[in-house]
């Protein structure tokens, strides 16, 4: 069986510099060492285009080049014949390279000076292996079809998006071993990203927020393209930066800041993943590890066909919730007893504070407020996602605003700080809203 | 600084620092191009310099380098680069005159030399001895091809790279 660049994709990691003959037009041959040999397709490979380089100069004038890969494994050596074919300045292929390569400039302490400026895209024309050799090759943990069988059977049965996610999260560490994992969801205006689930972390972050472009996460949801980094680099982080230009951007934004994103402190591989509904951005599913050079291609496709068949069950569970929507039931609850707590709302931002702790802004906070009330007008505590999604006082930015992630939110922050409130799913589309102690309600305006 | 006009043997020598650096325990990558300018690549088993270092012989494992030889025979054009994995240190010679030589035994001693010190070199950034030696290959034949540098170049990652090396 001919070797197929499927087969050879560890060389394709980084770990291990590739080398690059070329020759000019008037036949003086070059070799060069390259950073980064990223497999796009089994036909074809990028190469970071960093400098302006002889390398660079042949291949526009004369595109035959010899490539020759290293397994960072077993040392085995493949050569490469390929013809350059384009460059992309932008875009998912160079996004996704992009931050490759800082993690291999951070591993080979050249950062600042590994820099892509291009993807060059080359057609493999024929794969040779080098007589060699080479060791026998590691046991590889395996994310094959078997294991992603075991997770996709618990994601189809998912009765709603919250079990969904949770199949996922739980899947991810069952099957595949990955135990520090979250998933953001995206509003439907793209302006951020919220933390609506995680596990293996001391705090949950539930609420916490990134910008699309910010770190892998962001890079993923704004390029809509898998984000894997092999060695911890500063350039794709996600720390002070963000906090700094927080402070400058006001009040909503220091908020932002308040619930802290998980994160493993001694990070070093991390993978974001897209979560797709056709075109639009659910969210991003995103794993992490101590431990270098974790996630590799076979698990990038593991997570990229999870998030996939996600963003579909996620969209047909929204549409059945949508179809089945029950009428609430009307009992009114008893008054609750106890020392009354005092919840304040800011028209500023929708943001509420219970006593003196942060609870949740913006959307959520508007559909907590709007609960709330109801219950203190009208003792009601029975509700339609329906309801809530023609309220004009919640001011869904957009009818395909994932409201249902809105209430996971609401509901996983009341449980993890306010727990004399909560949100109780009673029926497809519906819910009861929990009020544990008397609530003394208070709106401050703009 | 080595003239880069391919003007043989008429420019100033290798540097003695350069000399010493290129047959220690660098990787040395050795390419070649075909009468239809595709080019070829082969990792070399190490490196000697003439005492006057005017004159470079590249050592590689003919079994993996048939078509580069053919390519060496052909047109006698070359290209080297020379990197030391723990510092990123790289050169690049090149030659126009370069052609298969009878190899002595002085060539086998730099062979295993060069693994020896070539291996050390892995290890300081993390590799085995095994892998090293996985890449390396067996190697239980040597040829031996001799080439004068017609331009040398400075290769290591950064604003410099691509220059001419100044010597």
């Amino acid at each position: 069986m001919p070797l197929t660049l499927h087969a050879i994709r560890p060389c394709f990691e980084g770990a291990v510099p590739a080398v690059i003959a070329t020759c000019a037009l008037d036949g003086t041959p070059n070799v060069s060492y390259i950073s980064e040999v990223h497999y796009v397709d089994p036909q074809h490979v990028a190469l970071s285009f960093q400098f302006f380089s002889k390398t660079r100069q042949n291949v526009l004038e004369n595109p035959r080049a010899t490539v020759v890969v290293i397994h960072p494994d077993t040392g085995a050596q493949h050569k490469l014949a390929v013809r350059y074919l384009r460059t992309e300045e932008s875009g998912p292929l160079f996004e996704c390279m992009k931050a490759k390569l800082a993690g291999i400039a951070s591993h080979a302490g050249m950062t600042g000076v590994f820099r892509l400026r291009g993807s060059d895209v080359y057609r493999v024309e024929s794969i040779t292996e080098v007589y060699g050799t080479s060791l026998a090759a590691l046991p590889v943990r395996s994310a094959g079809a078997a294991e992603l069988r075991c997770c996709m059977a618990r994601l189809s049965a998912a009765p709603d998006l919250a079990s969904l996610l949770d199949a996922l999260l739980d899947g991810l560490a069952a099957q595949f071993g990955i135990t520090q994992a979250m998933v953001l969801m995206g509003d439907a205006a793209g302006e951020k990203l919220y933390t609506v689930a995680s596990r293996g972390y001391p705090q949950s972050g539930v609420g916490a927020e990134i910008r699309p472009g910010e770190g892998v996460i962001g890079t993923a949801a704004l390029a809509r393209t898998p984000i894997r980094i092999s060695h911890a680099t500063s350039e794709f982080g996600y720390g002070r930066a963000m906090r700094e230009d927080a402070r400058s951007r006001g009040l909503t934004a220091v908020l932002e800041q308040e619930i802290a994103l998980p994160g493993l402190p001694e990070s070093q591989s991390q993978i974001a993943v897209p979560i797709l509904s056709g075109a639009h951005l659910l969210g991003v599913l995103f794993a992490e590890s101590a431990e270098t050079s974790r996630f590799g291609y076979d698990e990038e496709d593991a997570l990229a066909v999870l998030a996939s068949h996600v963003g579909a069950v996620a969209a047909l569970l929204e549409e059945r919730d949508e179809a089945h929507e029950e009428a609430p039931a009307t009992a009114q609850s008893a008054s609750p007893e106890g020392a009354p707590l005092r919840i304040r709302r800011y028209a500023e931002n929708d943001s509420i504070f219970a006593g003196e702790d942060y609870l949740i802004k913006g959307v959520a906070g508007a559909i907590l407020w709007k609960l709330l009330r109801n219950f203190v007008d009208e003792r009601r505590t029975e509700h339609t996602n329906r309801e809530l999604r023609l309220d004009p006082s919640i001011r869904l930015p957009d009818l395909s605003e994932n409201l249902e992630a809105r209430l996971i939110l609401l509901q996983r922050r009341l449980e993890e700080r306010c727990p004399a409130l909560g949100i109780e799913k009673t029926g497809r589309g519906r819910f009861r809203f929990n009020v544990r102690r008397p609530v003394q309600l208070a709106e401050i305006p703009r | 600084m080595l003239g880069m006009t391919g003007d043989k043997g008429q420019g100033p020598p290798l540097d003695a620092d350069n000399a010493a650096f290129i047959q220690g325990g660098v990787s040395v990558i050795v390419a070649t191009r075909n009468s239809e300018c595709v080019p070829d690549v082969v990792r070399g088993c190490g490196c000697r310099v003439s005492r006057d270092r005017r004159r470079i012989t590249v050592l590689v494992e003919p079994g993996r380098a048939d078509t580069l030889l053919g390519d060496i025979a052909a047109n006698g054009m070359i290209a080297v680069v020379f990197s030391q994995p723990s510092t990123h240190r790289t050169i690049q010679l090149k030659g126009s005159d370069a052609r298969i030589v009878k190899v002595t035994a002085a060539d086998r001693t730099v062979a295993a030399r060069h693994l020896r010190d070539w291996s050390e070199d892995l290890c300081r950034i993390g590799c085995t001895p095994e892998f090293a030696n996985a890449v390396r290959g067996d190697v239980p034949r040597l040829a031996a091809i001799a080439f004068t540098p017609s331009a040398a170049f400075q290769q290591t990652p950064g604003p410099g790279a691509g220059k001419p090396l100044a010597t």
